[in-house]
């Protein structure tokens, strides 16, 4: 009883840090602009189905070529659910939030995987 | 020749002839990403001590770390390691040699294509600290009498699987897997498999008899709407475990999965059919029927909903449960119609972009009872996993 009683204590403790810090896996939608919304929605939608939006966005990829061969692999993935017509939205989103993070970043050096 | 020789021959065919046709290869791209989770299984009804444990209720830490080379458009290697409760193993080391999209050929090491959860079994791949009790691998409580779930995930193995997916148009996915592995282990004599020497190099990373057990998977994805898309597929499995290839184990599922926005719904059903020897008769609880009685069934299945609440918060509900039937060992305290069901529900919060905190206590009801008298249980799984 002792042990169930300091769970709840430590879980709710726990859970009050972290309503502290709360933010979303993805962007916030007001940091998006107008004319990116709708890729960004694509993006959201079909990436975050198998892993957490945060692998592509703490990425720090910058590279528009690499992004075409990871979507495309991506898109492989088993019941990924991303079409050949979600591709182009997915990679206009990457393109923008890349150029983003570069101008936000001054060191880019580390990669992405989908981590299945 | 056997047939799964002749499967062996063919996909290494196949893969020279993918490895040939190899496009101009871009620059080569590496990546590497890695997960680590911390969990504690708080199970105030379970002893104070971990010796002989039913449950792993201390703190636990599985991390991995994984990295991709695409060597060209039709080339790739991947190698995943990963550190838990059983030390390092490698989740996975293989090439895959694509042709295209409808035919990709994996050699190496990697865990076959089965069932939906697999491909989420990373920590951070899955919202609650814990996996479905079908795929259990040591979260559970009373995991000694169970032998884990149905088909503990990751199920890594040697071997080649053929893969490849056909889009029919924007609407429709089908995907399809076969395979030949070394299959699961278990010694001379075992009553049921030993996920242990499975999965352990204690005893070599290498086959225990000379014949692969073989597998496959077909699904289909179906899109609604832009937002809205259904997957169902259905996945088998056949081999022999012990080292005289005397006795089988058959492992079918089917699974469901519907994607609305962001929510899910999740079902999968399992269900391993295995002979064992009998020649013992005393090391049996039951007496062995002259006609079918030297195999049980293990069934598992779960059905999940995980919904996103806002601000960084998701709510999951989680009914999964096991059924095992027939004989078994004489000091097992499961009956031969035993069961158990969990009822779990849990949230995952986002302490930072790639951080979530994991909570969900959990009510186990078992149908026997055990040296306290209760077939009731409950545990607060708790966990801090991250990505990068």
């Amino acid at each position: 009883m002792r042990g169930w009683v300091i769970a709840l204590l430590v879980s709710s403790a726990l859970g009050a840090c972290a309503s502290t810090m709360e933010q979303t896996e993805g962007m916030d939608p007001s940091a998006v602009p107008s004319e990116e919304q709708a890729d960004y929605a694509v993006f959201a939608q079909r990436c975050s189905k198998c892993h957490s939006l945060a692998r592509p966005l703490n990425s720090g990829i910058t590279d528009d070529g690499f992004w075409r061969l990871y979507v495309e692999k991506m898109k492989r993935q088993p019941s990924s659910g991303i079409t050949e017509n979600d591709k182009a939205p997915i990679l206009r989103f990457l393109h923008w939030y890349s150029g983003l993070k570069a101008r936000s970043d001054t060191k880019v050096d580390t990669k992405v995987d989908g981590g299945t | 020749m056997t047939r799964a020789h002749v499967f062996f021959v063919a996909t290494l065919l196949l893969a020279l002839l993918a490895a040939l046709s190899a496009g101009s290869a871009r620059a080569l791209d590496r990546t590497f990403a890695g997960s680590v989770q911390l969990g504690e299984n708080v199970a105030p009804m379970e002893p104070s001590t971990n010796s002989g444990t039913q449950s792993f209720y201390g703190f636990t830490a599985e991390l991995s770390g994984k990295i991709a080379v695409d060597l060209s458009e039709h080339v790739s290697a991947n190698v995943k390691i990963c550190y838990g409760c059983h030390g390092f193993e490698t989740d996975m080391a293989y090439f895959d040699l694509r042709l295209n999209d409808e035919l990709n050929v994996r050699v190496g090491r990697f865990s076959p294509s089965f069932g939906a959860f697999n491909l989420r079994h990373d920590p951070a791949n899955h919202k609650l600290a814990d996996k479905p009790l079908p795929y259990d691998m040591g979260r559970m409580l009373r995991m000694r009498d169970w032998n884990l779930g149905v088909l503990p995930s990751p199920f890594p193995d040697n071997g080649v699987e053929v893969d490849g997916a056909h889009w029919f148009g924007d609407t429709a996915e089908l995907e399809y897997a076969a395979y030949a592995v070394s299959g699961f282990k278990a010694g001379q004599g075992s009553l049921d498999l030993d996920f242990v020497q499975s999965h352990s190099g204690s005893l070599y990373y290498v086959d225990n008899n000379n014949l692969p057990a073989g597998g496959g998977r077909v699904a289909m994805t179906v899109k609604f709407a832009p937002t809205v898309d259904l997957t169902f597929g259905a996945s088998g499995m056949y081999g022999t475990y012990d080292p005289q290839n005397k006795f089988t184990y058959g492992i079918f599922g089917g699974d469901m999965w519907l994607r609305a926005g962001r929510t899910n719904v999740r079902a999968e059903w399992l269900m391993r059919r295995q002979t064992f020897d009998t020649s013992d008769q005393s090391a049996l609880k039951y007496t062995v029927s002259p006609t079918g009685g030297d195999f049980f069934v293990k069934h598992g299945a779960y059905v999940e909903l995980e919904q996103p609440l806002g601000g960084g918060v998701d709510g999951i509900v989680r009914v999964d449960g096991l059924l095992r039937l027939g004989n078994i060992a004489a000091a097992s305290p499961l009956s031969n119609q035993a069961t158990v069901l969990r009822y779990t529900v849990g949230t995952s919060i986002v302490i930072a972009r790639g951080v979530r905190l994991k909570l969900s206590p959990e009510l186990y009801q078992f149908n026997y009872t055990d040296a306290n008298g209760r077939n009731l249980e409950v545990c607060l799984q708790t966990a801090v996993a991250g990505a990068f």
